[in-house]
């Protein structure tokens, strides 16, 4: 049938140069085949390269590093406080990356951490009449309802107003940051602490420590369990399924019959939720109070996981746990070398560069 | 002024142009007409140095010109008006023309430029003011900036590419008699376009196209519409492939008075027809007169503001996409690359992109991914899908492979209705051949099937009824058997008086 070949001509000419190009960059790609490879590689760069700026401040690299994985790793404590410095992270991250992955830019976790911490502590100190075994379940979900509240007025106001709703979650990062200074001079406030900080939080309703003598509270099997339930929702649900493909298509989405603005309504609540709860959880778990700037750069770090892991929910776990224990053993570097501590934040930095890189050599996203 | 011998250009096995010559001389127009895919803008985009010749000689104003770009062809004095401006929206018409402009001063010279488009704006009846805004022009105002923008590089050659397509007829009579002003100044012009009447109107000679070749050139003079008409389409239609006669069902689809008006411009006007089972209505017309919409409007992607849709006893007029697909309505759109497949999805996800989340693909909202992998294995080995696994990206599969992706999900579940738009653009023959064919056995099968294409050849094979579409409109379909090509190629080139004369 030859009649119907006169087909409208498509330019698919493969340039004949750059052939030792391609085979050179087909190895390199091979070689960096595998998320985990890739991102131990970029980790390993981002040392590397950190080694020279801390040998250019005179001071001893391996000492440094060797300070700061001690901080990290030297005691069951430092070890606890590096997973409940991570438990927050883990917990936006997953949020964040799975709006990401449904290109909905949410960069409000911060914004949501702080009223999710709000609305723990007003919970817990409602003066409920309730045993803590059940005030405390209820003050964490208070915090997730408040989160998802403010993630959800974020999308609200871009979905109806068409406004961006990068610019509507950055901008209600401020509004959410400031409403928990507003109720610590108001309401909330502790009388006559001369501090911007919320009474001590009744004792039953702590969250309970993992380990018996130690600061770690059960927020990191929260973490764990909540990895596990987004992977579950990303991969095997219907929900996950319509993410992806409004992630990898609108016009897709809008094909078959996905709404988009539900879709992304919906995991907005849902990262909103998560990074409410994150807030609940350092509320109950590590300040047992509410206290001014309690959410200070979780938002940032909350997308630097979400990235790191490459948008793979399971990975945002070891994502967190490299952020903040690398965050824990900071302050040790600082304090036995005298390196200082936001050197750190230039591994973090380099590490997260080197990884999107990582990812961009490849060509291509990550399987949607 | 303009010589162009024996050019040849193929992509890939595609033979676009199979040895062109085309003259041009001062201070005339020349039309060149031609179906979409008869190789007018690979000759366009040879010329203007965009993609190179494989054979042939250019000679522009007695220099050859070979082995040039755009920007040598631009020096040379061609200018080219293309069918989607470049222009910036946030500039002015000065800073626009001043933008890229030839020249080695580092220095912008912006009251010197916008007394130089006032000048010309004089000359040739532009009506242009220099300090307008771009994103407050509207679109015949603006490609009269682009007109001003080439003539200003000193372009002696104008080609303009289908340049009424987006313009109403009074912008299109304003341009006419600018090309007639350029024309009277010594300038030459080559014209784009499908529309035999404009093309009657201001060309002093015609060049039809017809798969890669010069079908016929012509003196406008001798010509009529109705012999143009026929050498775009070609006097001899191949032999249709076979096809079982079937018997005519029952109406499964009515469609009645059904408009769209979208932001206040007319995109559909009122459009009525039925649709038997086992029939094909095939939709003529140049792309972008309405069929998108159409097509879209009957799969619920949008909705129609006036008028109403009955699938088979159901009003469906404002039912959504996935009440449609329960009813057996299926679509296959024209764009496969972000569309009807994710591409960075499995082959297997995407063959579940309709009922995901229907048993026995999930239940309660949890996906049964074996019922997913399944699936794959029988529809490729049904629809010949030829991919290494269910789990890998749809997007390495070839084109054609694709199209099967997207042929297996939405003919596989046996819709009553299908709508397909373009379903074979891009494919090589023998995915052409297969998707063709599957068309033809949904058909033979009892479905109804709207069959939407700008090629006259494929709706000449597939239709048991044919309509055209042009400017949003329908025409009423003709039997397959009683139609006469001339009048459709008619009626696609714009011939309004016969679009409504077969309406009313």
């Amino acid at each position: 049938m030859t009649i119907l070949s006169n087909i409208d001509t498509v330019n698919n000419e493969p340039p004949p140069r750059k052939v030792t190009f391609m085979k050179a960059a087909s190895v390199l790609r091979r070689l960096l085949a595998g998320t985990a490879t890739r991102a131990t590689l970029a980790v390993a760069l981002a040392l590397l390269v950190t080694a020279v700026l801390i040998l250019i401040s005179g001071k001893n690299p391996l000492l440094a590093y060797a300070a700061l994985l001690k901080g990290a790793f030297g005691s069951i404590d430092r070890i606890a406080f590096g997973f409940n410095k991570s438990t927050p992270y883990i917990l936006a991250g997953l949020g964040v990356a799975l709006c990401f992955r449904a290109n909905v830019i949410n960069i409000g976790a911060e914004g949501q951490i702080a009223v999710g911490g709000i609305g723990a502590t007003a919970v817990a100190l409602s003066g409920l009449a309730l045993p803590g075994l059940l005030l405390m379940p209820l003050a964490l979900l208070a915090g997730v309802v408040c989160g998802a509240a403010w993630s959800g007025l974020a999308a609200f106001v871009s979905l109806k107003r068409g406004v961006h709703e990068v610019l509507c979650t950055l901008l209600l990062n401020f509004v959410g940051v400031l409403l928990v200074s507003e109720m610590l001079h108001g309401k909330l406030g502790e009388p006559g602490a001369g501090f911007p900080q919320s009474p001590l939080l009744p004792r039953a309703i702590w969250l309970p420590k993992l380990v018996a003598g130690t600061d770690l509270h059960i927020g990191i099997v929260l973490a764990v369990i909540a990895t596990v339930a987004c992977h579950i929702l990303f991969w095997r649900t219907t929900f996950g399924f319509r993410l992806r493909i409004m992630g990898a298509s609108r016009d897709a989405a809008r094909y078959v019959g996905i709404s988009s603005i539900r879709q992304t309504m919906r995991v907005m609540l849902t990262a909103g939720g998560l990074a409410g709860l994150a807030g609940g959880v350092e509320v109950l778990g590590v300040h047992y109070r509410l206290i001014e700037g309690f959410s200070a750069g979780f938002g940032f770090n909350a997308v630097g996981v979400a990235l790191l892991a490459s948008l793979n929910p399971l990975a945002v776990l070891p994502a967190g746990l490299f952020i903040g224990f690398l965050e824990a053993g900071a302050l040790a570097m600082q304090r036995e070398v005298g390196v200082p501590s936001s050197l750190v934040f230039v591994i973090q930095g380099l590490t997260m560069v080197f990884v999107l890189c990582a990812l961009g050599l490849r060509g291509e996203r990550s399987k949607v | 002024m303009l010589e162009m011998r024996g050019i040849k250009k193929a992509y890939g096995t595609v033979q676009a142009n199979r040895g062109i010559d085309l003259d041009v001389a001062a201070g005339q127009i020349v039309g060149l007409l031609g179906e979409n895919g008869s190789g007018k803008s690979t000759l366009m985009k040879l010329l203007f140095g965009v993609v190179s010749a494989d054979a042939g000689t250019i000679r522009f104003k007695d220099k050859p010109l070979s082995g040039h770009g755009p920007a040598q062809a631009m020096a040379a004095g061609l200018g080219m008006i293309h069918q989607h401006f470049t222009l910036v929206e946030a500039m002015s018409v000065t800073e626009n023309v001043m933008l890229g402009a030839p020249g080695s001063s580092p220095w912008l010279s912006p009251r010197e430029t916008a007394s130089r488009i006032r000048q010309e704006s004089a000359t040739y009846g532009l009506d242009i003011d220099p300090d307008a805004m771009i994103g407050d022009l509207p679109h015949g105002r603006r490609q009269r900036v682009e007109i001003v923008k080439a003539i200003l590089r000193g372009a002696d050659l104008l080609i303009l590419d289908e340049p009424t397509s987006n313009l109403s007829p009074p912008e299109v009579e304003g341009l006419l008699g600018i090309m007639a002003r350029l024309r009277d100044q010594g300038r030459a012009i080559v014209f784009i376009s499908h529309k035999l009447d404009e093309v009657i109107a201001i060309c002093s000679e015609v060049v039809v196209l017809r798969d890669g070749a010069v079908a016929g050139t012509c003196r406008v003079e001798g010509a009529t519409r109705a012999g143009l008409a026929r050498m775009m389409v070609g006097r001899d239609m191949p032999p249709p492939i076979a096809r079982e006669a079937t018997a005519a069902g029952r109406n499964v689809l009515h469609v009645g008075q059904m408009a769209l008006t979208e932001r206040g411009v007319e995109r559909l006007a009122p459009i009525s027809f039925s649709l038997r089972a086992g029939e094909i209505l095939a939709i003529a017309g140049i792309d972008g007169n309405g069929q998108t919409e159409l097509a879209e409007c009957l799969a619920g992607l949008r909705l129609p503001t006036a008028g109403g849709i009955d699938l088979d006893g159901h009003d469906i007029t404002l039912a959504s996409v996935g009440e449609r697909t329960e009813l057996g309505m299926a679509y296959i759109p024209v764009d496969r690359a972000t569309m009807s497949l994710v591409t960075g999805m499995s082959v297997s996800d995407n063959l579940a992109l309709r009922d995901f989340d229907k048993p026995p693909l999930s239940r309660g909202g949890y996906l049964a991914r074996s019922y997913f992998a399944e699936r794959a294995r029988e529809m490729s080995q049904r629809f010949a899908i030829k991919a290494s696994g269910p789990d890998i990206a749809a997007r390495t599969l070839s084109g054609g492979n694709q199209q099967k992706i997207v042929l297996a999900r939405e003919i596989g579940r046996h819709p009553a209705v299908m709508i397909a738009h373009q379903p074979v653009w891009g494919l090589d023959p023998g995915a052409t051949h297969f998707v063709i064919e599957q068309i033809l056995a949904l058909r033979a099968a009892g479905g109804a099937i709207i069959y939407i294409s700008s090629s006259l050849e494929e709706v000449m094979t597939l239709g048991d009824r044919i309509a055209v579409m042009q400017g949003g409109r329908l025409s009423i379909p003709i039997d397959r058997d009683t139609v006469d090509l001339t009048q459709i190629g008619l009626m696609m080139a714009g011939d309004d008086s016969l679009i409504h004369g077969a309406a009313a």
